[in-house]
């Protein structure tokens, strides 16, 4: 058992980012096995009492508490524990603008602010959204763990003020070309988005703007808004702004299928809106009424091509390669393996992705596992190893306690890699790369010598490994979307732009290898 | 008119609290920005709280 030593500073606040990289720093330093920096709430504490952590050296933290908590070899964490400031020091903020020490102070020097971008503790988060609305504020909220019953009240509170509240647990929004949160660097024009992912509006975005044409808006709402507790409350407020913004010609969603009630209600108003309509509900090839007078889509590529077509778009450029090219390449990946090689691993950093390729590999009667299962799917019973295949979602919340999102660091992803390469059953691995404003700098560099290893270890023990990725992101991104692409056909991967195309490749070469799936 | 309307004409003009990333990307994009230095309310006990409670 680990022997772990704490140390706790009162009244010291710091956030999740900065802290997961202290621990990640710290648990880099030679003699610490483990590094955990928390504040002190209630579930961080469980967190640690589970990881074995005494239940005495934590009792008296409170949310406003920072707790450091190390194992190794003691000498060299008593050290550190004794020099933990050092570790403390945040860097210089790029900011040109000095900080404000209230939401009042930054309205007092802002009086036009009409956005508040709320990324503070779940157990705050709802108090802040109330405070911004109260002044008449928009919320863009990032922060998750907010009750349902929370996200209903404000989302109410903010229909009757005409604002929106933008989640919780909201990644990205996209509003007059400026990106908030995990979003892409996107031509302006007339395709206007309703998202409730991150990523799936990140996709549906890029890929517009790889099309030629550009976006006017993307406003996000929230995993949950269509659920049927919600009501589809934000997606409504969006949809009524985006038929009244003269910028946006043609309007679309992008969701997994609604609630019942919830789709319903939505159906009966996209029916009704005076501008074209493209409803994606990943899955979902049909919609509920076949005389509907808008397109329903399973797929964000299938989305993006009808919202193109309503948008006036002639075709979009030639693909790089066609479908019996790329079926004469799945053959070729599949002829080079070792006999016993037949599965599919998909380690995937966002979660609509894991989703949406879970759907093209199911439709198609690949037999697969995965810990966000959609249905006809099984639960990876332990999400720490993979069976048979498996589309893991790394960016779920048993991935992420306590340490970064795959979109932010590639060290799990790195890891898990590694592990996948050494199974001789492995045929395909298939990996997605986030690009865009807050994601990692270089996410292909981040896991290329990860790939590189992977395919050596299976080069060396007879076996041929397919490494399948997707890019999401525009030539505009800070980190350059041909750029990332270049770097990973550097090492072999089998590159595409878009999530479904590398999920039908990886599915050809598994059809191959498996005559059915199983 | 919605107050929606008015974020989608004038584009995000933001206070951001939490996250200091997210108002520096934000400005990096030439967006209007204030990042507030965010920290938890202080834990009150309470005979504090409802000494205040009659205060305010």
């Amino acid at each position: 058992m680990k022997t772990w030593q704490t140390a706790f500073e009162r009244n010291r606040y710091y956030d999740s980012v900065f802290l997961m990289a202290v621990a990640h720093r710290l648990s880099d330093h030679e003699g610490i096995e483990e590094a955990v920096a928390v504040m002190g709430s209630p579930a961080n504490k469980n967190i640690l009492l589970d990881m074995g952590v005494e239940a005495a050296s934590v009792a008296d933290a409170s949310p406003n508490d920072l707790i450091i908590a190390l194992c190794g070899d003691q000498e060299v964490v008593a050290g550190v524990l004794q020099d933990i400031e050092e570790w403390l020091v945040r860097p210089k903020t790029a900011l040109a603008t000095s900080t404000a020490v209230s939401l009042d102070e930054a309205l007092s020097r802002q009086s036009t602010s009409n956005l508040a971008v709320i990324s503070v503790p779940g157990e705050y988060a709802a108090a802040e959204t109330e405070a911004a609305l109260d002044r008449g504020m928009n919320v863009f909220l990032f922060s998750d763990h907010v009750s349902v019953e929370d996200e209903v009240a404000l989302k109410k509170k903010a229909s009757e003020q005409g604002l929106i509240v933008m989640g919780p647990d909201c990644g990205t929004a996209l509003i007059g070309g400026k990106g908030i949160g995990f979003a892409n660097s996107v031509r302006r024009g007339t395709i206007g988005v309703v998202a409730a992912s991150g990523t799936g509006l990140q996709e549906f975005t890029c890929l517009v703007h790889q099309s030629g044409l550009g976006i006017s808006h993307g406003l996000g709402t929230g995993g949950r808004d269509l659920s049927n507790s919600v009501g589809g409350l934000s997606t409504l407020a969006a949809i009524d702004a985006l038929e009244e913004d003269p910028e946006t010609k043609v309007i679309a969603i992008v969701s997994k299928p609604p609630g019942e009630a919830t789709l319903r209600v939505i159906s009966e108003r996209l029916s009704q809106c005076a501008k074209p309509v493209v409803a994606c509900f990943l899955g979902v090839s049909a919609g509920p009424d076949e005389q509907a007078s808008f397109e329903v889509c399973g797929t964000i590529d299938d989305a993006v091509s009808a919202a193109l077509r309503l948008a006036g778009s002639q075709g979009g450029e030639e693909e790089v390669h066609n479908h019996s090219q790329l079926e004469l390449l799945a053959r070729d990946e599949a002829g080079r393996m070792a006999a016993g090689q037949k599965y599919i691993r998909g380690l995937f950093a966002g979660g609509t992705f894991c989703y949406q390729s879970q759907s093209v590999l199911r439709d198609a009667g690949v037999a697969l596992h995965s810990n966000a299962p959609l249905e006809g799917v099984k639960l990876l019973g332990d999400t720490a190893a993979s069976a048979g295949h498996s589309l893991v979602d790394m960016g779920a919340d048993e991935f992420t306690v306590g340490t970064p999102h795959p979109m932010i660091d590639a060290t799990q992803r790195s890891r898990r890699i590694t592990v996948e390469a050494e199974d001789p059953d492995v045929a395909v691995l298939l990996l997605d790369f986030i690009l865009g404003f807050n994601s990692s700098k270089d996410p292909a560099g981040d896991l290329g010598d990860a790939i590189s290893s992977a395919s050596r270890t299976a080069e060396a023990a007879g076996r041929h490994l397919s490494v399948v990725a997707s890019v999401c992101g525009t030539d505009e991104d800070p980190q350059g979307l041909e750029n990332q692409m270049e770097v990973l056909r550097d090492v072999g991967a089998h590159v595409f732009a878009s999530n479904v195309k590398a999920s039908s490749f990886a599915r050809d070469i598994i059809l191959q290898r498996t005559k059915g799936g199983e | 008119m919605p107050r929606l309307l008015d974020l989608l004409r004038e584009g995000p003009i933001s206070v951001n609290l939490g996250l200091v990333e997210f108002a520096e990307a934000l400005e990096a994009q030439a967006a209007p920005v204030i990042h507030v230095d965010w920290t938890p309310p202080p834990l009150l006990d309470e005979e504090t709280k409802s000494i205040l409670d009659e205060l305010l």
